[in-house]
C-alpha cells in the first residue's frame, strides 16, 4: 500500500497547525506533513513526494498491535461488552476524537489548512493546532521544536489504541513541553494577548534556576 | 435477639457463610463466597429481605482483595426498626468477577456499574455493564489503591 506525502505551506493562513498521520493501531505507513505557519510568506506551493519504502511494509503490517516502546500503563481497552455505538460510524461524525486544551488541540481528522473544513472521514491522521489564542510569541523555530515533539510522541504511541485518552495523553505531554519551553526561556508570553492570564505561570526573573549564573 | 436472625437462619440451613459482626449501627454482617453469593441472594429475597438499599466496593488492601458490600433491608408497613443485613463478597483481584444480582433488585443497575467503574469488578450477567462516571474509553480503575492518575495537564500544581 504505497501512499504519497505532501509538504506544502499554503499563503495567508490564520491557524498553526500540523497533520501528522497517525500510526496508531495499524502497521508503519508513510506519514503526511504539513505545516502551516503564521509567520512564513511563500510565493508558490512546493510539494514533496515521498516515497516510504515498500518492501518493509507488508511485513510490518502483519503485526497488529505494536507495543509501543517502554510506555507500561498503554493496556487494551478495558473489558466493556455493553458499550455499543449509537449506529453512527466514524464517517458521520459519530466519533469525534478530540484532546483540547488551552494551548494544544489534537483531533484525529484532517482539517484543510486553508478552509479549516475537518474531513473526520479520515481518521489515520492526527492534527496538532497549536495555541489559537497566542498566549505566547512564537518562532519558527519554537513551532518546528514542537512539531518534532509531537512527531516523536505519535511515534512513541504507536500501537496504541484510538481514544479519547490516548489523545488526551498525548496532548498532555505536549503541555507539559510547552512549559518546559517557557521556563527554559525560549518561549515568553504575548504581553498583546487579547486573555492575559500568564496560565503557565507568572513570569517571574528566571524560571529555572538553571539560567541564573553563579547559582551554589 | 432479632439481629441474629438471619445468621442463625443460614446456619440452621447449612449456609455456608461467615459472620463479621456487627458495625456500629447494630446491623449484623456476613461475609459470603463469591461462588454462594447468587444462590443466598436468591434466598434473602424468599427470606423477606426486598429492598438493597446500597451496594457499594471498596479495595482493601493494595495486593489484596475486593470487596463488594450489599446492605439489603426489609421493607414493610408498621415497623419501626427493619430488620437490616450487611453482606460483604470478597473477589481477588487478578479475577474480579462476581454474578450480579440486578435480577433481584433493581437498584442494583447503576450501582454495580459505578462498582465496576471504579474497581475494575465486572458483573456477570449485568445487562448493561459498562463505565458510567468516567469517560467511557478510561484505562484503569481509578479507585483501587494502585492507582496511579496519568500526568494530564488539566491537574496542575498552584502557581
Amino acid at each position: 500500500m504505497a501512499t504519497t506525502a505532501s509538504l506544502f505551506a499554503p499563503t495567508g493562513l490564520s491557524l498553526r497547525g500540523r497533520v501528522i498521520d497517525r500510526r496508531i493501531g495499524k502497521g508503519r505507513r508513510p506519514h503526511s506533513i504539513m505545516a502551516q505557519q503564521e509567520q512564513q510568506q511563500l510565493e508558490q506551493e512546493e510539494e514533496k513526494q515521498q516515497q516510504e519504502q515498500q518492501g518493509t511494509l507488508p511485513e510490518q503490517q502483519r503485526q497488529q498491535q505494536q507495543q509501543p516502546k517502554g510506555q507500561p500503563q498503554m493496556q487494551s481497552l478495558p473489558r466493556q461488552p455493553m458499550a455499543k455505538s449509537k449506529n453512527m460510524s466514524r464517517e458521520y461524525g459519530g466519533q469525534w476524537l478530540s484532546s483540547v486544551t488551552r494551548h494544544v488541540r489534537i483531533y484525529a481528522a484532517y482539517i484543510d489548512p486553508i478552509t479549516h473544513v475537518f474531513d473526520q472521514t479520515q481518521m489515520d491522521k492526527l492534527t496538532l493546532i497549536l495555541d489559537p489564542s497566542n498566549e505566547f510569541v512564537w518562532t519558527n523555530e519554537t513551532c518546528q521544536k514542537v512539531y518534532a515533539y509531537f512527531q516523536e510522541l505519535v511515534d512513541h504511541y504507536e500501537g496504541a489504541p484510538l481514544s479519547e485518552y490516548t489523545l488526551r495523553l498525548i496532548g498532555s505531554d505536549i503541555e507539559h513541553y510547552i512549559r518546559k519551553l517557557l521556563y527554559d526561556g525560549e518561549i515568553k508570553y504575548n504581553m498583546n494577548a487579547r486573555v492575559l492570564n500568564f496560565s503557565m505561570g507568572k513570569p517571574r526573573m528566571k524560571f529555572n534556576s538553571s539560567q541564573i549564573q553563579n547559582v551554589k | 435477639m432479632q439481629q441474629d436472625r438471619l445468621s442463625d437462619w443460614l446456619v440452621k440451613h447449612e449456609l455456608v457463610h461467615r459472620s463479621l459482626g456487627f458495625d456500629c449501627r447494630g446491623i449484623e454482617t456476613l461475609q459470603i463466597k463469591t461462588e454462594d453469593w447468587y444462590s443466598i441472594a436468591v434466598i434473602s429475597y424468599v427470606y423477606g429481605y426486598n429492598y438493597l438499599r446500597s451496594q457499594c466496593a471498596y479495595d482493601v488492601a493494595p495486593g489484596g482483595f475486593l470487596a463488594s458490600v450489599y446492605h439489603l433491608t426489609r421493607i414493610q408497613y408498621g415497623v419501626d426498626k427493619p430488620e437490616e443485613v450487611c453482606i460483604k463478597v470478597f473477589v481477588p483481584k487478578n479475577n474480579p468477577r462476581i454474578s450480579s444480582v440486578f435480577w433481584i433488585w433493581k437498584s442494583a443497575d447503576f450501582q454495580e456499574r459505578e462498582s465496576y467503574d471504579m474497581l475494575g469488578i465486572s458483573y456477570d450477567n449485568h445487562p448493561r455493564l459498562k463505565r458510567i462516571l468516567m469517560p467511557e474509553s478510561w484505562i484503569g480503575w481509578p479507585l483501587r489503591k494502585d492507582y496511579i492518575t496519568p500526568n494530564f495537564y488539566e491537574i496542575q500544581d498552584a502557581h
